[in-house]
């Protein structure tokens, strides 16, 4: 902790996968807490459960023990009906591989997010629109997501992941498809709106160059958490 | 693909249904002649496959009937013969009636023809190869097309010769096989029919809607089960097109459904969409449909003859209104999958 307001918390989150001879543990026993403006980033080989603690934060997962607390709302003990208002309401995704729909345009590919959450109408396109200039995007907006460079992609992922104010972000490997140039763009853009607007962020990667913008480091290994530096 | 899939049910549908309005509505000429009340023979209720025969000479007597105005001797008859060189099969139908100014011009030339003169429907023309003008060797009478009406149907083309032609050209001898009553305005139809029967024992008297319907009822009765069995092959078959391409869709994108349960999207709206996706294809096939069978229905009728088809707007209407609940049922199965789609499914590169 760093002794701002804690807007995430995990306790012995553990996941185990499979039983007897084939269990697995992918996510044993870990805690950590993470407090508004904060970026944590998690590292760790590949297979060391990163991710998957990335879904149990997220609601995607159930854990096998633990708890995850976003906003003072014990979210693994809500029933699975009351998980994707969590999602909606307080928690962004960015993802490796973007997961923008391709069809559709950068705006309606933000603008979607806020239809899910119930904004619709002129006030989706304003909100979306601020959103993406703020991405550095505005010249992108009527773009199809397919036509989109990989860095502009993961920008405009990025600002659908905050279009509904989440007070937590959750990333994984948001930088592993991206070259240094555009790498770096992303990780100015992604603690730009962390920053300016205390939310939490947790963000897995292999990716060293992350540590630039973390506030802190945990590392992961065969699921448990090995060591927490400040970066 | 899906589109085009659910435009050729309704294609089928609508061609198979206007085909059966055609061919059921063939009989109403026999309201469009020039009376308002049938006399016929006991038991015959369908001219064109029961005979009729009545005594000549009856007219001045049903004449005397109060409302009626003019009593029509009609012969009528069905002759097979040979037309440059091709077998004919068609129903000769004769008012004996004196032409001229008092009759409608639409009824001049569709029923009555002047002497020699013949009046045929459109199918038979077709069929036959004959225009108006063309001569016509019935059994050795020749007879000059004077009119074509417009309509006509597989079962039975129909012919009109002028009375005073019909016994050398029909051939029946002193018989009449039917009488056509035209009625006074305000006249009691019922009374009517009732002092025919009286008038002339042995004989049944009907209105030309119910003569023209006891038609249509064999029409129905044959074609009914056929038409409704290929319009329920064409709904499935519709239906099947337009659930399974939904359902595809719905496994193709199986992703993007995973990125919007990853954003918080509720069921319902995850159902919203797979409905909507399916509500426009039922939609943009059934317009495509409709038009294609309006279009295939006009150009297969000049080609083939027989082909007598009615489009009806409310036929157009009731196939589109169940093409989109057949796309709402088709909506259920995709909708049932999306329940299984693991949001999870979105980290995985």
């Amino acid at each position: 902790m760093t002794g701002r307001t804690s807007l995430l918390q995990v306790d012995g989150l553990t996941k185990v996968f499979g039983a007897g001879r084939t269990e697995v543990r992918a996510v044993d026993g870990v805690s950590f807490t993470t407090g508004a403006g904060e970026i944590t980033l998690v590292m760790g080989p590949s297979g060391s459960g990163k991710t998957t603690l990335l879904t149990l934060i997220g609601g995607l997962l159930r854990p096998s023990s633990g708890r995850v607390v976003i906003e003072g709302v014990e979210i693994t003990s809500l029933p699975s009906r009351e998980l994707p208002r969590v999602r909606r309401e307080s928690v962004g995704f960015v993802f490796q591989t973007f997961n923008l729909l391709e069809s559709l345009t950068t705006l309606e590919n933000v603008e979607v997010a806020l239809n899910v959450a119930g904004v619709k109408g002129a006030e989706a396109r304003a909100r979306a629109t601020d959103l993406l200039v703020a991405a550095g995007l505005e010249t992108r907006l009527a773009f199809r997501a397919r036509d989109l460079s990989g860095g502009e992609k993961q920008r405009v992922s990025i600002a659908r992941a905050l279009a509904n104010r989440p007070a937590l972000l959750l990333a994984d490997e948001p930088t592993a498809n991206l070259d240094s140039l555009h790498g770096g763009e992303v990780m100015d853009v992604l603690r730009n709106l962390v920053k300016e607007d205390d939310r939490a962020a947790v963000v897995v990667s292999h990716d060293v160059r992350l540590q630039r913008i973390a506030d802190r480091v945990l590392r992961l290994e065969d699921g448990r958490l090995r060591a927490v530096a400040a970066a | 693909m899906s589109v085009a899939g659910s435009a050729c049910a309704v294609l089928l549908i609508l061609l198979v249904a206007s085909l059966y309005r055609g061919w059921s509505t063939a009989s109403s000429v026999l309201t469009r002649l020039p009376g308002d009340v049938w006399v016929a023979q006991a038991g015959t209720r369908d001219p064109f496959r029961s005979m009729s025969m009545l005594p000549s000479g009856a007219a001045g007597r049903l004449e005397q009937i109060s409302g009626v105005r003019l009593a029509i001797p009609v012969f009528a008859r069905r002759i097979a013969f040979t037309q440059e060189g091709r077998d004919v099969d068609v129903y000769f139908m004769s008012l004996d009636v004196p032409t001229g100014p008092q009759w409608p011009a639409a009824v001049r030339s569709s029923f009555l023809p002047p002497r020699g003169g013949v009046a045929v429907d459109q199918v038979l023309a077709q069929n036959a190869g004959l225009h108006v003008g063309d001569e016509l060797d019935v059994l050795g009478r020749k007879l000059r097309i004077t009119g074509i009406r417009p309509g006509g149907n597989p079962l039975y083309q129909l012919a009109f010769v002028n009375g005073a032609d019909a016994p050398e050209v029909l051939r029946l001898g002193d018989v009449t096989s039917f009488y056509l009553l035209s009625l006074a305005n305000g006249a009691n139809v019922a009374a009517v029919a009732r002092a025919s029967e009286a008038a002339l024992p042995g004989t049944e008297a009907s209105t030309s809607a119910a003569f023209a319907a006891a038609t249509a009822r064999l029409v129905n009765e044959g074609f009914l089960p056929v038409v409704g069995a290929l319009v329920a092959i064409g709904f499935l078959v519709g239906g099947a097109v337009i659930g399974l391409t939904t359902y595809t869709a719905t496994i193709e994108k199986a992703r993007d459904f995973g990125v919007l349960k990853a954003l918080g999207a509720s069921d319902g709206f995850l159902y919203r969409i797979v409905v909507q996706q399916s509500l426009i294809v039922g939609v943009a096939g059934a317009t495509l449909g409709i038009g294609a069978a309006a279009l295939a229905a006009s150009l297969i009728e000049r080609r083939v003859p027989e082909f007598v088809t009615e489009l009806r707007v409310g036929d157009a209407a009731g196939v589109f209104a169940i093409t989109l609940l057949v796309s709402l049922v088709a909506a259920y199965l995709p909708a049932h999958r999306i329940n299984h789609i693991d949001p999870a499914i979105v980290f995985r590169a």
